[in-house]
């Protein structure tokens, strides 16, 4: 896995990365914010450590710079100061977890891990609500048939499977799924009768309750 | 000359003919009556003498006219491709109310696909004629096989079709898998279209 780390001070960036590159990461090491970033504009990094107080750019404004690129990669910022609004600029900057020197060294390796975790090894895949599943992975409905289900069909199934019985109300389906437009209630009407004539279609006894503009329960038959 | 039919052939092709205008029939009344396509287009075929000796050989029986008249039931195949899924069923109802002939078997692989991704209903008719059978019974019974299908599901077997007969293909699994992923994307639209139609209508 390959990270970014920028710290301008050189006695503790070649620690950290002596003991990153023990723990089996590809480390690039560069001493301020303006190179972090353009390191990062070349090439797809696992994970940015970067260091606030830095000369040329401070870490916050490279990770402003950083994710107006697009980069969403995880970042992991390590800041000199304790106060309370240090750690909220960073993490408001886009950044998504800090660490406050001094700090134990096997406190940050086990942040790094943390982080660069892949996110599908333990986030489920496949959601299974009796003999009936959803393969996020295929973006398909399964029961004694099976059947291609669209984006905002795979995540409307996905919250239903996995809090059945539960009854959530349109506002909130829109305000979790929808972007705010005007004709989205709607569209959101349209693809609970989408899914409704999917699960029947695939043989599945699940069915979900509820009106045009109302609440929606998924329950079995 | 006799081949597997025996002379029984051109009873079949009448058969055929005659299921085709019925069918024709209670179409026709539904536009006039409700301006209701029931279906997009229907043909059928006789199958070839040659194809049913094979058939019969690979369903272990003698390649005889008895076995071609009695115990294959696709000798007449008939063919319904509708716009939507619940036409399908719409024709199924006013199939089973057809006179002078009976359903003797449903399969529905549309509410459970083959797993290959195969959709399609299909109805065995066992059809009565005023020409004598090879029992010796009159009416004589005579059996049809009957698919009725969407477009989209027509489209993919007619694919499916020629991966079957075609030898030599480069990663046959892979192109397997995606024929049946196609088959489930095919079936999503046929199930999109299927309810957007419906909500038109509400």
């Amino acid at each position: 896995m390959n990270l970014l780390l920028a710290e301008d001070e050189t006695d503790l960036s070649d620690v950290l990365t002596a003991m990153l590159e023990r723990s089996g990461f590809d480390v690039d090491a560069v001493e301020n914010g303006a190179l972090a970033v353009d390191k990062a504009r070349h090439k797809a990094y696992d994970l940015i450590i970067l260091d606030v107080m830095m000369p040329v750019m401070d870490g916050f404004t490279a990770v402003k710079e950083i994710r107006a690129l697009g980069i969403f990669t995880p970042v992991l910022f390590l800041t000199a100061k304790a106060e309370v609004d240090d750690r909220i600029s960073g993490l408001d900057a886009g950044a998504d977890d800090y660490l406050t020197k001094p700090f134990a060294m096997g406190e940050l390796l086990a942040r790094v891990r943390a982080m660069t975790r892949r996110r599908e090894s333990y986030t489920p895949r496949i959601f299974t609500l009796g003999d009936t599943s959803i393969d996020l992975d295929r973006s398909e409905l399964k029961c004694k048939n099976s059947i291609s289900l669209a984006v905002k069909e795979l995540k409307l199934m996905e919250l239903f499977m996995t809090n059945p019985g539960i009854s959530f109300d349109s506002e909130e389906l829109l305000d979790r799924f929808w972007s705010g437009e005007e004709s989205d209630a709607d569209a959101l009407w349209m693809y609970i009768s989408f899914l409704r004539n999917k699960l029947r279609s695939v043989g599945s006894p699940l069915i979900i309750n509820g009106k045009e503009g109302g609440n929606y329960t998924l329950t079995s038959s | 000359m006799a081949d597997i039919y025996g002379g029984y052939a051109p009873i079949l092709h009448n058969i055929a003919v005659e299921l085709q205008n019925k069918i024709n029939g209670y179409a026709d009344a539904c536009m006039k009556e409700r301006g209701e396509k029931l279906f997009e287009h229907l043909s059928w075929r006789l199958k070839t003498p040659e194809s049913m000796e094979d058939k019969c050989r690979r369903d272990g029986l003698e390649p005889c006219p008895r076995s071609a008249l009695k115990k294959v039931h696709d000798s007449i195949g008939i063919r319904i491709v509708c716009l939507f899924i619940d036409d399908i069923y719409r024709n199924i109802e006013e199939i089973k109310k057809l006179p002078g002939c009976h359903v003797v078997l449903e399969k529905d692989f549309i509410s459970a696909a083959k797993p290959n991704g195969y959709r399609s209903y299909h109805m065995i008719l066992e059809a009565e004629s005023p020409a004598k059978d090879i029992d010796g019974n009159t009416p004589g019974l005579y059996f049809a096989e009957l698919q009725l299908r969407t477009i989209a599901m027509d489209t993919w077997a007619a694919l499916e079709h020629e991966l079957k007969y075609k030898k030599d293909i480069k990663h046959p699994e892979l192109i397997s898998e995606e024929l049946k992923r196609c088959a489930g994307e095919l079936a999503a639209c046929d199930v999109s279209l299927q309810t957007i139609r419906e909500l038109i209508r509400q």
